[in-house]
């Protein structure tokens, strides 16, 4: 049942209640018809009985009865199906007319003083398996003897009638069934023509066309809605292609420079013969640009990979402030090198993948180290709440532009497309500290004055302590 | 040392055999599965370098045939650095892995490891030419003159010179003395360096710390070669 059509489904459910429906008022019609027509018979039958019964007890002997055969008779003479017997006590046949040929049984009879009624009418088959009904009544003459009047009706007429009606019915239902299964299965058809069209639409939407969507105009109220989930889901999958595509232009054209690097450098020192310095300089230069290159794919694989559902957080709770430290430590230097300060505040609990954790922190400090003017100081922070814990990370330096900080986490998202040192940076950074926090189920947010503060807040939501949790 | 590399891709096959037999290793190549299974069993290796994609007998398929019959040290290359490939190589006997591409020192620096046989000894004290390093004090003089580091620079020091006249990768060093596993976009490591440098050999005519540009570091005395 589960494989057939939705079409084919309804209009066998369809069919099916026709049938029901058609049946049940066939049969009750029948019944009802039939029951009529054996009442008024019976009636009749009954009818002449007494009438009979009534004449013979005025008739004074057996002799009279056969004289006035033919006024008992002429009371069944208007139904050529009615038969009359009547006898003596003794079982000599007083009167026999039997139109129909068939005999009558000897039927039980009602004594002459008791009322006749339907009840004491027999069923009985004759000759020729013909359905009989018949009646039989005392009655005494004048002169005191008893006759036994019997009548009966063949019901043949009557069986053959209500055979006619049988098979008028069955023909009519089932006629009835085939045009409604022929109406069904077209009207249905006609009713979920909208799901065509919706399909229709869908068939047109190709990589090629995302920007196509369902006609919801064309589709009924109660299509409505999957119309609608279909269109919304066709935009974020339309979103999500364009984010590939552009990531993958802005990967192609990030992969270009490192690449007409080491080609340029390499064609000219081939060009005429060099020193050997100078082939170990190019060799060197080559080299760092495959570092380079290397760094921006394994970057592209991690992101990659953070959107898989297998990806797996290795979270633990430990101390902020302690691992701040550690990442201070390691920037230090480079701190010193630019004339900037670190300094760490706060204290907190943070409940996070360590190794990610220190990524996250690390892009962030490494950023900021790149825009914090010399004698400047870059501020760490841990701030716990009841929710989880803030790790924010501070400095004064240019400042990003309103329109930029909205953008700032995209991939490849560069506030200066000129920038000359755009080989020091993938452009990965913070796309790589969103999608961290998006594994962690926090936040990434920045607030930035223009020549002002910049700070970066990292969010990360507490939990209990798992060794391996999934993504979502 | 006799080291066996089986890998198809032969560009990469002969700078892996130049580099190692520069580096004072015996190394015959393998360029199928088939072969290097064959080469594996019936010579003696101290250690086998393993590309994990290889036609006709893959990687997977020669280590675990290895591994029914030899105990050798066995490192694989991978350019798909899924974990379950790393786990599965781990699983089927491999005793380490790079991921391609890899810095050639860092391949140079594990496979050291791996046939160093037991735990290394920690020593006590280093002295190379006129540094002298107090493994337990974390004290360090240079011809005789005391020079203050900081832990991390003691760290740095002591690493380089443990691993004397080998050459460490920037990626090698951040791990080792800051535990960061990642490579980020900045120039710590060179920074460390550079201050390091000013504390040990600033005001020295023999330099001790080398940079190898475009490899990384090496503490030797004199220049390196």
């Amino acid at each position: 049942m589960s494989r057939l059509s939705l079409n084919a489904r309804l209009a066998l459910l369809f069919t099916f209640i026709v049938t029901v429906c058609l049946a049940v008022v066939g049969t009750i019609l029948f019944d009802a018809l039939s029951r009529q027509i054996y009442a008024q018979d019976d009636l009749g039958i009954v009818l002449s009985a007494r009438h009979l019964r009534r004449l013979a007890v005025e008739m004074d002997d057996f002799a009279a009865v056969r004289e006035h055969q033919a006024r008992l008779v002429s009371l069944v003479l208007g139904d050529s199906a009615l038969a009359l017997k009547v006898e003596s006590s003794e079982g000599n046949s007083l009167i026999d007319y039997n139109p129909p040929h068939l005999p009558i049984i000897s039927l039980t009879a009602t004594p002459q003083n008791e009322r006749i009624v339907t009840e004491h009418l027999q069923r009985w088959n004759s000759l020729g398996d013909v359905p009989m009904r018949g009646i039989a009544t005392f009655a005494m003459l004048r002169d005191g003897s008893a006759i036994k009047i019997s009548v009966a009706r063949s019901m043949s007429d009557r069986a053959q009638m209500l055979e006619v009606y049988r098979s008028l019915i069955w023909k009519t239902a089932g006629a009835a069934v085939i045009i409604a299964i022929v109406l069904s299965l077209f009207l249905i058809r006609q009713a979920l023509r909208p799901l065509r069209n919706i399909a229709d639409d869908a068939r047109g939407i190709t990589p090629e066309r995302l920007a196509a969507r369902i006609d919801i105009r064309r589709a009924p109220a109660e299509l409505h809605e999957l119309a609608s989930a279909l269109n919304a889901m066709l935009l974020r999958l339309q979103q999500g292609f364009d984010r590939l595509w552009q990531f993958t232009t802005d990967l192609a054209h990030d992969l270009r420079t490192p690449i007409a690097n080491m080609r340029g450098a390499s064609e000219v020192a081939l060009s005429r013969p060099r020193s050997a310095s100078e082939y170990q300089g190019l060799l060197a230069s080559n080299v760092e640009e495959c570092d380079r290159v290397t760094r921006m794919i394994e970057s592209v694989l991690f992101l990659a990979r953070a959107e898989s559902p297998h990806f797996a957080l290795r979270r633990i709770t430990f101390d902020a402030s302690g691992e701040l430290k550690l990442i201070g430590e390691y920037f230090e230097g480079l701190a010193a090198e630019g004339g900037v300060d670190i300094s760490i505040r706060g204290e907190a609990r943070v409940f996070a993948d360590r190794e990610l954790f220190r990524r996250a922190i690390s892009n962030l400090l490494a950023n900021a180290l790149r825009y914090t003017p010399a004698g400047n100081s870059i501020l760490l922070t841990a701030t716990a709440s009841s929710q989880g814990a803030s790790i924010g990370v501070q400095n004064a330096g240019i400042g990003i532009a309103p329109a930029d900080v909205d953008k700032i986490f995209e991939r490849f998202y560069r506030t200066d497309a000129s920038r000359t040192d755009s080989g020091s940076s993938s452009g990965l950074g913070l796309a790589i500290v969103k999608t961290i926090m998006e594994l962690h189920g926090g936040r990434a947010s920045v607030r930035s004055e223009v020549g002002g503060l910049t700070t970066f807040e990292l969010y990360f939501p507490s939990g209990s302590e798992g060794s391996t949790s999934m993504k979502l | 040392m006799r080291l066996l590399i089986v890998e198809d891709e032969a560009k990469t096959g002969e700078y892996l055999r130049k580099g190692l037999e520069e580096s004072g290793f015996t190394v015959d190549i393998a360029n199928n599965g088939v072969d290097g299974l064959h080469l594996a069993l019936e010579e003696n290796y101290d250690l086998v370098v393993l590309d994990v994609m290889l036609p006709a007998l893959d990687g997977w398929g020669v280590l675990e045939r290895i591994r029914e019959k030899k105990n050798i040290p066995v490192l694989f290359l991978t350019a798909r650095d899924h974990v379950e490939d790393r786990v599965r190589g781990l699983e089927l006997g491999g005793d380490d892995y790079l991921i391609k591409p890899f810095a050639f020192v860092e391949l140079l620096a594990r496979i050291r490891t791996l046939l160093r046989r037991g735990p290394a000894r920690e020593v006590e004290q280093i002295n190379i030419g006129d540094l002298e390093i107090d493994v337990i004090r974390r004290r360090v003089k240079r011809a005789g003159q005391r020079v203050d580091l900081t832990p991390r620079e003691f760290s740095l020091l002591q690493l380089l010179s443990n691993r004397k006249g080998e050459v460490l990768s920037r990626t090698q060093i951040a791990s080792y003395v800051w535990d960061m596993n990642f490579d980020s976009d900045t120039n710590v490591v060179e920074v460390a360096i550079r201050r390091l440098r000013a504390k040990i050999d600033d005001g020295h005519t023999v330099k001790l710390i080398h940079t190898i540009r475009g490899m990384g570091y090496v503490l030797e005395v004199g220049e390196p070669g």
